[in-house]
């Protein structure tokens, strides 16, 4: 029966054996990933740069951040991990069922790291925290009265910028806030091309699971593939690693903030 | 239209590569669950300048258990070995002249 067609592991034309196959698609793989450490490494690389030029400013931006989401999700993305390596020993004992449950909690993982990554990037959207040089009217900004005819406009940024760090009870003296807004693209940049391997990763496991669901590959014999699978998908997670450090804690924080940001997530403050 | 017995794993996999065990992924996710929580507590603290440092080598030390041991490295042949160290070298390499470049010209603005 064509069932059976995919039982034995398929060695193709131009290999010897299947484990040459295997050792060729693992350095694949590698090869792979050394593209993408030059690829995050070359915009880490200007982050670097412009740190050192602007320290105040990439800690105030960071100061501004919601580090509650960004700490659950940290643990989001490792339990992620264990759960597509679970996946890769399930495969490897030929437990069909359990690959597909592997494959399944990791894709529900992943897509609520994105689910929160939304909410964040919604908030950050509606405290006005995004580069623009969109100036406010002294009658928007929080200036009237007697005088407010008299006041200068002022960046949209810098104001929404202001009341975010007013919140988190960071003084802004010293800081050019309008430079800022050089965080924030780094900010927008690099978690924005994080989401995007989230997705591609997540689309590739909905793919192996739909693999498994339907029974098209017997395993272990296709184990080779979620290996892989698992090799970018860990690749995602240590990108995300270094992030957190980078991007959020940057700016003083504490653990309060935690708590107050989970509770502006959720809805749950004024 | 052979059934699939699971006694020996290589037969099937076709593979001398081991897997690791149940118990061995756990206790690596227990590892790296540890440096997050030490990553946050450096996070949140007031280290002042050195903070950045101590942050990256908490994520440094994280990836590297990341990837001996979820990404299988520890396991892996010579020829990914010489892959993977490659790409820390050549990222180092374009930090090193990027850096030094930028850092010795004369300020960008001020």
């Amino acid at each position: 029966m064509a069932a059976n067609v995919h039982d034995a592991a398929p060695v193709a034309h131009h290999f010897n054996n299947l484990q040459q196959q295997h050792d060729a698609i693992r350095l694949g793989i590698w090869l792979f990933l050394v593209t993408e450490v030059l690829f995050f490494g070359g915009a880490m690389c200007a982050y670097t740069a412009y740190r050192i030029w602007f320290p105040k400013e990439f800690e105030a931006g960071s100061a501004a951040l919601n580090v509650g989401i960004a700490s659950v999700n940290t643990f989001l993305l490792l339990a992620s991990s264990l759960t597509v390596t679970l996946a890769v020993r399930a495969c490897y004992d030929g437990q069909q069922k359990l690959v597909q449950f592997w494959l399944g909690v990791t894709i529900i993982l992943g897509s609520l790291f994105l689910a929160l990554k939304a909410r964040e990037y919604y908030l950050d959207f509606e405290e006005g925290l995004v580069p623009s040089r969109k100036l406010v009217s002294p009658q928007q900004s929080s200036m009237i009265g007697e005088g407010a005819a008299l006041a200068a406009p002022k960046y949209a940024f810098v104001q929404s910028l202001e009341r975010a760090l007013h919140h988190a009870g960071y003084p802004t003296e010293g800081v050019d806030l309008f430079r800022v807004q050089l965080f924030f693209m780094f900010y927008y940049i690099l978690t924005g091309l994080h989401v995007i391997h989230m997705l591609v990763g997540i689309g590739l496991l909905g793919w192996q699971f739909f693999l498994a669901k339907f029974g098209f590959f017997r395993y272990p014999a296709r184990y080779i593939y979620i290996e892989v699978l698992s090799v970018y998908w860990h690749f995602v997670d240590m990108v995300w690693i270094f992030l957190l450090p980078l991007l959020y804690l940057a700016g003083p924080h504490h653990f309060g903030q935690v708590i107050s940001g989970l509770q502006q997530a959720f809805g749950l403050s004024q | 239209m052979v059934e699939s017995p699971h006694h020996d794993h290589n037969a099937h996999t076709g593979d001398i590569h081991e897997v690791a065990s149940v118990t061995s992924s756990l206790t690596t996710f227990a590892v790296l669950a540890m440096l997050a929580i030490l990553a946050l507590v450096v996070g949140f603290s007031n280290l002042g300048e050195i903070k950045v440092i101590i942050s990256l080598t908490v994520a440094a030390t994280q990836s590297l258990v990341l990837s001996l041991f979820f990404m299988d490295l520890r396991r892996a042949d010579p020829l990914i070995w010489l892959v993977a160290s490659s790409g820390v070298f050549w990222v180092g390499l374009m930090f090193l002249f990027i850096i030094t470049d930028y850092l010795t010209r004369h300020i960008a603005v001020l």
